[in-house]
């Protein structure tokens, strides 16, 4: 069938059920956004208003602080230990990864391989009480150190980085090691170049998994001063004495780097965060 | 999620001359794994054949089996394991039956132009910081600022419970987690479609199949080893349902979303650490028996 040959009916059909999906899809975005801006008497009023009555920031002068601590301080420790732990986790799987490609078959590597896989298929929830008890024992409790090293190692990075090294050809690699390359070197000049792109996918992929991280921080930290935008966000939720307001002004604070982001970047992170699973 | 297709995988390059040099690219891999990975699960099991009352200090008393035992007897623990289980089975299907036929559709005849914008539609769930999503879902369902009900009333419907009633809220919180993970499964089977073999398509095209056998007869057979696969991640995430119930419900109402994994971190919170590691490490063995399980599926499905 071709396009053309397609039964306008059931085009019209297939049409209202997908945008009613992306309705159903994109309506809490929109709905936490318009929200965002009324106050919360106007929203008990009306909640369906599809725009605001006044395009007025005077909740973030409310949100100036929240649990005695400055929004400023949130925002600023989002973007430092995402940005710290994205760095540090795409250098060190990325090593990581080529090493266990490159020797697979070294029992100590299998080893740290089956370590790595047995910590993600814990049920992080349930990991982070033991990890409390460690940073307590090595001295990181409370401390930026402590969260960004817990964030850093993922298994979405990991992954797509050991497919790529895994598919990388092999002539390259024999033809380096024939010139008498050391290591660093075809780490360097010959496997770096090339893997750029996929780090590129691997840091992105990583900014948007760890921007939306809260529990080991909540577990981790030692008060509001390590917080971050969805750790707060969390706390103003369960205050008592809602503030509806706060709460969607804050979602969207939280909400809106990411999606931008993520929009910028699409294809890149659709296709990177489903690499694994599509091409076993 | 890609954790399992890799795991069988080895190598394919050409081995190196020593292991040497690698160490250093390994070390901090290996040692932020150890440290924040091995070492915890290690505690964890430990712990969970300890005295809770003693089980941070140096000399934690042994107690064998004995919290396994509690919780074998806890009847808490039982109907809790029963409703994550319910609700797991549940889950899983309406995830793969949804993500399935939504990318059905969008690769279908019938949609040509907006195939971008509906993929990126479903898929902007995923990358929103879960506490965001669901804290919205939350206030959604509210009985006096919820849009949900508000439409519902306009609309001259029966109201609908959401979070706050027994009968609801199961449903509630499950639409919640599917908008936030079904975009997720919908790209990976997009992705596999897109593989499918075109010519038999083709073929089934010049005789004459309609759309139900072309999917039955074509595109079933080439993807249900996909399909398996991603029903055991997707069981694998849902059995860690967390999130979705601490911002929510708390586990309420009246316990009905007291999920395992919900349960036991209640546990650790109340300082019984001896029944909530024995029930972190119940959890974690099923976990690994259904990954087991999905290697030799994949193992035996893997068509290349």
């Amino acid at each position: 069938m071709t396009l053309k040959a397609a039964p306008l009916l059931l085009r019209v059909l297939a049409y209202c059920t997908a945008i009613l999906v992306s309705f159903g899809c994109l309506y809490p975005f929109f709905w936490m956004l318009v929200s965002a801006f009324r106050t919360s008497k106007a929203i008990l009023a009306s909640p369906l208003r599809p725009w605001p009555e006044s395009l007025s920031l005077s909740v973030l002068s409310e949100l100036a602080e929240i649990g005695g601590t400055p929004l400023w301080v949130y925002a600023g420790n989002s973007v430092l230990i995402t940005t710290a732990s994205t760095v540090l986790g795409v250098l060190v799987t990325a090593l990581g990864a080529y090493a266990l490609v490159r020797r697979p078959d070294f029992w100590l590597f299998r080893a740290f391989r089956l370590g790595f896989l047995a910590t993600i298929m814990y049920p992080y929830m349930l990991l982070v009480i033991p990890v409390y008890i460690v940073m307590y024992k090595i001295g990181l409790l409370g401390t930026y150190t402590g969260i960004v090293l817990f964030l850093a190692v993922g298994p979405i990075q990991f992954f797509l980085f050991e497919q790529f090294f895994q598919t990388m050809p092999k002539s390259v690699l024999e033809a380096a090691v024939v010139d008498g390359a050391t290591e660093w070197q075809i780490l360097f000049q010959v496997v770096l170049p090339m893997a750029m792109p996929v780090v590129a996918t691997a840091a992105i992929i990583t900014f948007l998994l760890n921007w939306s991280q809260w529990l080991p921080i909540l577990v981790v930290s030692k008060s509001p001063a390590t917080y971050t935008l969805p750790v707060a966000l969390l706390n103003l939720n369960g205050e008592l004495g809602v503030n509806f307001q706060g709460i969607m002004a804050m979602s969207v604070l939280t909400t809106l780097p990411v999606i931008l982001f993520f929009l910028v970047a699409q294809r890149r992170v659709m296709s990177g965060m489903t690499a694994g699973a599509v091409k076993g | 999620m890609t954790i399992l297709v890799n795991m069988v995988r080895s190598g394919q390059l050409p081995p190196a001359p020593a292991v040497g040099v690698f160490w250093w690219f390994i070390a901090p891999f290996a040692l932020l794994t150890l440290v924040f990975g091995v070492w915890p699960i290690v505690l964890a099991v430990q712990t969970s054949f300890t005295a809770s009352a003693t089980a941070l200090q140096p000399q934690a008393k042994w107690v064998g089996w004995a919290n396994y035992a509690v919780l074998w007897s806890d009847p808490i623990f039982m109907s809790s394991m029963l409703r994550t289980l319910t609700y797991t089975s549940l889950a899983v299907v309406s995830t793969i039956v949804a993500a399935l036929l939504y990318a059905l559709l969008l690769q279908s005849v019938w949609i040509g132009r907006g195939r971008l914008f509906f993929k990126v539609a479903v898929f902007l769930p995923v990358v929103t910081p879960d506490i965001a999503g669901y804290v919205v879902w939350r206030w959604l369902y509210d009985q006096s600022f919820g849009a949900i009900n508000t439409a519902l009333d306009a609309l001259g419907l029966p109201l609908f419970g959401g979070i706050a009633s027994t009968s609801t809220v199961l449903g509630a919180v499950l639409v919640a987690e599917l908008w936030h993970h079904v975009g997720f499964y919908v790209v990976i089977f997009w992705a596999n479609l897109a593989l499918c073999d075109k010519g038999q398509s083709e073929a089934a095209q010049i005789d004459g199949a309609n759309a139900w056998q072309h999917f039955w007869h074509v595109l079933f057979p080439q993807l249900r080893p996909a399909i398996l696969v991603n029903s055991v991640y997707a069981l694998i995430q849902y059995l860690k349902t967390f999130t979705v119930v601490a911002v929510m419900t708390k586990g309420g109402p009246n316990e009905s979303t007291n999920f395992v994994s919900y349960y036991a971190y209640q546990l650790f919170d109340q300082g019984r650490y001896g029944e909530a590691t024995a029930m972190a490490t119940v959890l974690f063995t099923l976990i690994l028996l259904l990954a087991g399980l999905a290697m030799r599926l994949q193992g035996g499905g893997r068509r290349q």
